[in-house]
């Protein structure tokens, strides 16, 4: 190995390789730490909690799987989800989530560390980036050498970008996945290096787990055919791509099939058709070049060549002809909203209303990923100085990374650090030629891998010898070039202040973004007392244990799908619709009921069995993500369904305001979710002018009225609203009558209260 | 037949010590003071012997009083032993031999006796007070049954009217007092002019007095019940919520390499008040909280005294963390000193329990074990004390489980409760870096109050071969994960060496 220093001439190479060793595993054991060490700010600022909604499901499914066991989760109906519907969870998951927090929860019990299955759950995602640091470094040291894969598994083990996805207790199928996305690569690299059976068999297993752990695999199943497709167009076939594609592809194929979620997919959809496609022709293509040994005849190899491309385009109209005809799937809309951010906005509100399928904005590639997005096309010009075969593997990814920015926020910082390891050289080019001093670096323990890093960088390029005494040894490799370059030593110690300025930076960006703004759990709330000790808003937990303690275990709650995962994992009750967003038509019922009047909602509530009404509500505290401003999602989603009944239109001002004052529509006055997140809210004011902080606005002195729910629980801070649904009257009244009959209100025989006005 | 002979001989000894010229009561006075849970009843028995030598002084109490008595207590007015108070059981099983061998104390169920041995015996005619202080639970109950969030609580307690007694009583009354003046209504009894011709019933502010009654037969028998005995009611208001925990689990582990007493609780509390009628109001809460007039059936918070000295105190709940209480710790008390400060957690739960509202929590602490723990000089033996459980004020707990998990490799283990425990168990708890496990005593207990909240001690050896067991199993696992490492980077399974 390139070494910056020469080796005193009486150690043993044995001595040497051990020591490089040590130190690496050193190395790699703190960046392991340091990497998850920052995701703990969540558990430290906060508690061990799962966050945000997608992990309640899997910690849910983990929790029954870790009670019952494998077979059942397996088999397991959730009666409880999309009610009355039911959800087949075990075949519409991937289970890869699951099934690993539970085989290291078996194992942990079987060692007697009796840890609580939630700890397991929090702490996973963290466990796995120290592995994903790993494997970075493992597939950098395939593009490069060791030095930039420490370097660049440092990077990818703080950089936010992949932070925000895998913080303690993010517990969502990223957590592990970037780490098998990684890891199947290297073993890709390795194989296609090696051309190795053994390699490609163990890329068809991590793709495996890949496939049982996030529907993101696709990004595989797509890239290694584009990389091998590449290297054929660019002549680079060999046995080597022969062997480590065919033996990844069919092991991979056949047992991504094992899961139920995927099933005949693969085979059948366009998604997976270049991976075929791509197989297909390495066939054709080593067939080619078995005859070409045996023939050798020029003419005879040209009409192959036309022959394969014939043959190539032949395929490619017969997918199209099938997908057409419809015996392969098209693909979705989910993908094409990967391909065209646009396409979701026009065509499916329930995808276009998740804020993860946003496009990412500018400012936020900064946040997530700070120096590393201006050496990235520095790496990506340096991969291009050695184009080995791996370096194409970069390089495209590089392109299609950029591509899908918006969903793939993480896989693209994880690429970019990929990059970095090849960046980093780039960082190095620049300087390298100074022959920098890494001795100074080498002293600011921090940056212990950085200076190996760079140190290595220049040994490998083999810079001539410094003038100076102090720097005479510093060089490794002398191959006799003519020394040329920067010999200054301010020269140099000014650009290794800058390197060094721009590590520590990014060290100290990662660290802030990291607490501030990745952190939170998001069901909990923090603000920040007048004395400046913390203030923790828990109302979400205060509304769902309440539902779970004091409601009977049947009741169904319905609330917008955004809170399904929620009430089913903390409040342990049966909800109409959750994020699993695979019933249009259920979500747009919601959507109805909470768009439309008391009396148009109420026989839907009843049909479905609906015990109590669960909304968010941020106006007292300026909480703004509620339902209020959610409403909008509600109203389009219900109008795709609806279209006569529910217009879009109808809730805004004539102005085209979207308002919730005395001036706000009367569609909008009415609807089921303006009633309940104001009902009373304005007598909290005692007569004084009410004010949602979170629109700004002053709601009308006159809250409005209910008479087909009832008030049930309001949280302290009134974020949470739970109405109950009330039983039809006994004496077959209707409710509003019924209700206005209990206030002694006389009933006008001559002139009948309008349905439409809500009585005062 | 000869069991049943030998069983009525016995029982027939027994039986004379009760009969109804061993004693006479020269006077009882019962005071009921009432309260939401608890109910606190003291009786105290003026007694005169009229045999000599009587040593055995037998009360009665009707079945309901002995079901709903969780705590009872006998001694010598002013003095502060305890007497000795043995339980006769319930009586029916006794009744049949009985009838032909003591004609005059007929048994039937409905009377339940038992015998107070006196700290010495009575010579003829010599007299004493036997004071016998019970505490009941679960002896009221809400009335109305509902009560919207800003009505008053109501709360209903049913007695009978006379002390019962194998004796013939002189003169009998009993007080019951009220916690607020403000009672809705009392039972006024009727056809009780054998014993008085007085009103039967006064009210003074918020006692009320039933009697005096005068010149009462022995009245533990089925004769004198059916015919005078009467049930009484009162209802009164009740400004305090009504605690009750159906359910408590008490976990404490003893580590002696972390010196540390660990106890975690999980406690499943209810409002045993009237039950909410309507729905909950926020507003309405928030109203009442600002103007300081909370209503009596909110429970928004509760104070509770933990032991001095504790550390690492957590309270959470099946969804986490709950962050909205405070906790003042005071310095750690020497064992055995009387401890005259508490560590007071002011603990607040995620929302105010309404009336009827269930609230289950965990809340647990870390203790050093020094504050309760000593080795026996003699024998070389530890002894723990570990609380029954930690009272939370005016509560009862219907049922506690209290599992007492000892370090690993304990012998000899043995424990005393501070009364008799419901049943109890031995078990193995296997948790951190445990081979073997460690023995753990499960009691249950029944009906628990803040005068249960008394240690059970627990002796047991722990010899050095177990202490000396966990660094060797962390050792050795540690040694096998290096050299599995050391071997596996010596070995060179390639099939095509380089």
């Amino acid at each position: 190995m390139p070494t910056a220093f020469p080796l005193p001439s009486d150690l043993s190479p044995a001595t040497v390789t051990n020591t490089a060793s040590l130190l690496r595993i050193v190395a790699l054991s703190l960046i392991s730490g340091a990497a998850i060490a920052s995701r703990l700010f969540a558990v430290i600022n906060f508690e061990s909690i799962i966050h945000e909604f997608d992990p309640w499901f899997n910690y849910r499914a983990t929790r029954v799987l870790a009670s019952k066991g494998f077979y059942e989760f397996w088999n397991w109906f959730d009666p409880t989800a999309w009610y009355p519907l039911g959800r087949v969870v075990g075949g519409t998951v991937y289970p890869g989530l699951m099934a690993t927090s539970g085989v290291i929860y078996n194992f942990l019990h079987a060692l007697n560390l009796p840890v609580d299955i939630r700890n397991i759950c929090v702490m996973l995602a963290p466990g796995f980036s120290a592995l994903t640091a790993w494997a970075t470094y493992m597939f950098t040291k395939e593009m490069k050498d060791e030095s930039a894969g420490l370097l660049a598994a440092a990077f990818i083990g703080i950089v936010p970008g992949y932070i925000s996805r895998s913080v303690a207790g993010s517990y969502d199928n990223e957590a592990i996945a970037i780490f098998l996305l990684m890891f199947t690569f290297f073993c890709w690299i390795k194989a296609l290096k090696l051309g190795s059976a053994l390699f490609g068999t163990l890329a068809a297993v991590f793709y495996f787990y890949m496939v049982a752990a996030w529907g993101g695999y696709v990004f595989i199943t797509n890239m290694i055919p584009l990389h091998g497709l590449v290297l054929i167009l660019m002549g680079r076939f060999s046995s080597r791509l022969y062997v480590a594609y065919s033996s990844w592809y069919a092991i991979g194929t056949l047992s991504s099939m094992q899961v139920p979620f995927v099933g005949f997919q693969p085979v059948s959809t366009s998604e997976h058709m270049a991976a075929l496609g791509v197989f297909g022709l390495l066939q054709i293509v080593a067939f080619t070049q078995l005859v070409r040994s045996h023939v050798s005849s020029k003419q005879f190899q040209d009409l192959l060549f036309l022959a394969l491309i014939t043959v190539g385009l032949l395929g490619f109209v017969g997918v199209v002809g099938l997908t057409y005809k419809g015996v392969i799937a098209p693909w979705t809309g989910r993908f094409y909203s990967l391909w065209d951010t646009g396409y979701a906005k026009k065509h499916i509100p329930i995808i276009a209303s998740v804020s993860e399928h946003q496009p990412t904005a500018w400012p936020s590639f900064f946040m997530d990923l700070q120096f590393l997005i201006f050496v990235f096309p520095a790496g990506v010009v340096l991969c291009f100085h050695q184009l080995r075969d791996e370096h194409v593997f970069v390089i495209i990814y590089a392109v299609m990374a950029s591509y899908f920015r918006r969903r793939h926020a993480v896989a693209f910082s994880s690429l970019l650090d990929t990059y970095l390891d090849a960046a980093e050289p780039a960082d190095a080019a620049a300087e390298e030629s100074t022959s920098e001093t890494s001795a100074t670096n080498g002293a600011s323990g921090a940056a212990a891998t950085t200076a190996t890093s760079s140190g290595s960088k220049k040994a490998k390029k083999g810079p001539p010898p410094a003038g100076t005494t102090a720097l005479t040894d510093l060089v490794a490799v002398k191959k006799g070039d003519k020394p040329k370059g920067i010999f200054g030593l301010d020269t140099r110690l000014a650009i290794v202040m800058n390197a060094f300025g721009m590590l520590a930076f990014f060290v100290f960006h990662c660290t802030w973004a990291t607490s501030n703004a990745y952190s939170s759990p998001s069901v909990v709330l923090a603000s920040t007392n007048p004395d400046g000790s913390q203030h923790i808003i828990d109302d979400f937990r205060e509304a769902y244990y309440w539902l779970r303690q004091n409601t009977p275990e049947t009741a169904v709650v319905m609330s917008w799908w955004d809170y399904g995962y929620q009430i089913a994992g903390m409040a342990d009750r049966p909800t109409l619709v959750d994020n699993n967003t695979w019933n249009n038509t259920h979500i747009a019922t919601v959507g109805k009921a909470m768009s439309s009047t008391e009396e148009v909602a109420y026989p839907i509530l009843r049909k479905h069995d609906v015990d109590y009404v669960l909304v968010i509500f941020g106006g007292l505290l300026g909480y703004s993500g509620d339902d209020i401003n959610k409403f909008l999602w509600m109203v389009r989603i219900a109008q795709g369904v609806w279209p006569e009944e529910i217009q879009e239109p109808n809730y805004f001002t004539p102005q085209g305001e979207y308002r919730i004052d005395d001036h706000a529509s009367p569609t909008m006055k009415n609807s089921l979710m303006y009633k309940m997140s104001y009902y009373r809210f304005a007598e909290l004011f005692g007569g004084g002018p009410a004010q949602d902080r979170v629109r700004q606005q002053q709601v009308p002195k006159v809250g409005p009225t209910l008479d087909y729910l009832d008030e049930a629980y309001t949280t302290e801070n009134w974020i949470v609203r739970i109405y109950e649904v009330r039983k039809e009257d006994l004496l077959g009244r209707d409710l509003k009558s019924a209700n206005a009959f209990a206030k002694g209100k006389k009933r006008k025989r001559s002139k009948p209260v309008s349905r439409r006005r809500p009585i005062v | 037949m000869v069991r049943w002979c030998t069983a009525s001989l016995l029982s027939f000894t027994l039986f004379a010590l009760a009969s109804a010229d061993s004693f006479e009561n020269t006077a009882i006075v019962r005071t009921v003071e009432l309260g939401g849970s608890l109910v606190q009843v003291t009786t105290t028995f003026a007694v005169k012997a009229l045999e000599a030598n009587s040593k055995v002084y037998t009360v009665a109490l009707s079945d309901a009083e002995k079901q709903t008595a969780s705590w009872l207590e006998a001694r010598v007015k002013g003095q502060p032993n305890v007497l000795e108070v043995a339980d006769r059981g319930p009586d029916s099983k006794f009744a049949v031999p009985f009838q032909h061998t003591v004609s005059f104390l007929i048994f039937y169920s409905g009377v339940h006796l038992l015998d107070i041995s006196l700290p010495q015996p009575l010579g003829l005619n010599a007299s004493t007070n036997i004071v016998l202080e019970t505490i009941q639970t679960h002896a009221t109950y809400p009335w109305p049954e509902r009560a919207s969030q800003q009505d008053p609580q109501g709360l209903k307690y049913k007695t009978d009217l006379l002390v019962l007694s194998p004796y013939r009583t002189a003169v009998q009354r009993t007080k019951i007092r009220s916690p607020s003046p403000s009672v809705h209504s009392y039972t006024t009894p009727e056809n009780v002019g054998d014993f008085t011709l007085d009103a039967p019933v006064t009210k003074s502010g918020a006692t009320i007095t039933y009697g005096p009654y005068n010149n009462i037969a022995p009245s533990a028998n089925e004769k004198f019940i059916s015919k005078h005995q009467q049930p009484v009611f009162i209802h009164y208001d009740y400004e305090y919520p009504v605690l009750q925990i159906p359910k408590l689990k008490r976990a404490a582990e003893i580590s002696h390499w972390g010196a540390n007493l660990n106890i975690q609780d999980d406690i499943h509390l209810r409002n045993a008040g009237p039950a909410l009628k309507g729905h909950f109001s926020r507003l309405e809460h928030q109203t009442q909280t600002f103007y300081k007039r909370s209503a009596p059936h909110v429970i928004p918070g509760l104070t509770l005294h933990l032991p001095a000295g504790i550390r690492n105190a957590y309270y959470y709940d099946l969804n986490g963390n709950v962050s909205t209480s405070r906790l003042r710790t005071a310095p750690s008390v020497p064992k055995n000193a009387q401890a005259n400060q508490y560590s007071l957690l002011e603990l607040r739960p995620r929302y105010p329990i309404m009336g009827g509202w269930n609230y289950s929590f965990t809340l647990g602490w870390d203790s050093p074990l020094a504050d309760s723990a000593s080795v026996d000089k003699t024998t070389g033996k530890y002894i723990v004390q570990v609380p029954v459980w930690t009272p939370i004020p005016a509560s009862v707990v219907n049922e506690a489980e209290v599992k007492i998990i000892l370090p690993e490799g304990a012998t000899d283990v043995e424990f005393a409760t501070p009364f008799p425990a419901v049943s109890s168990a031995m078990s193995t708890h296997i948790t951190y870096l445990d081979t073997v496990g460690r023995p753990t005593i499960t009691l249950h207990f029944k009906d628990l109050t803040e005068r249960h909240a008394q240690p059970i001690f627990v002796s047991y050896n722990v010899p050095l071969s177990a202490h000396l067991k966990k660094p060797i199993a962390v050792a050795v696992a540690f040694f096998s994960v290096f050299a599995f490492a050391l071997i596996t980077r010596r070995i060179d399974l390639r099939i095509h060496k380089n």
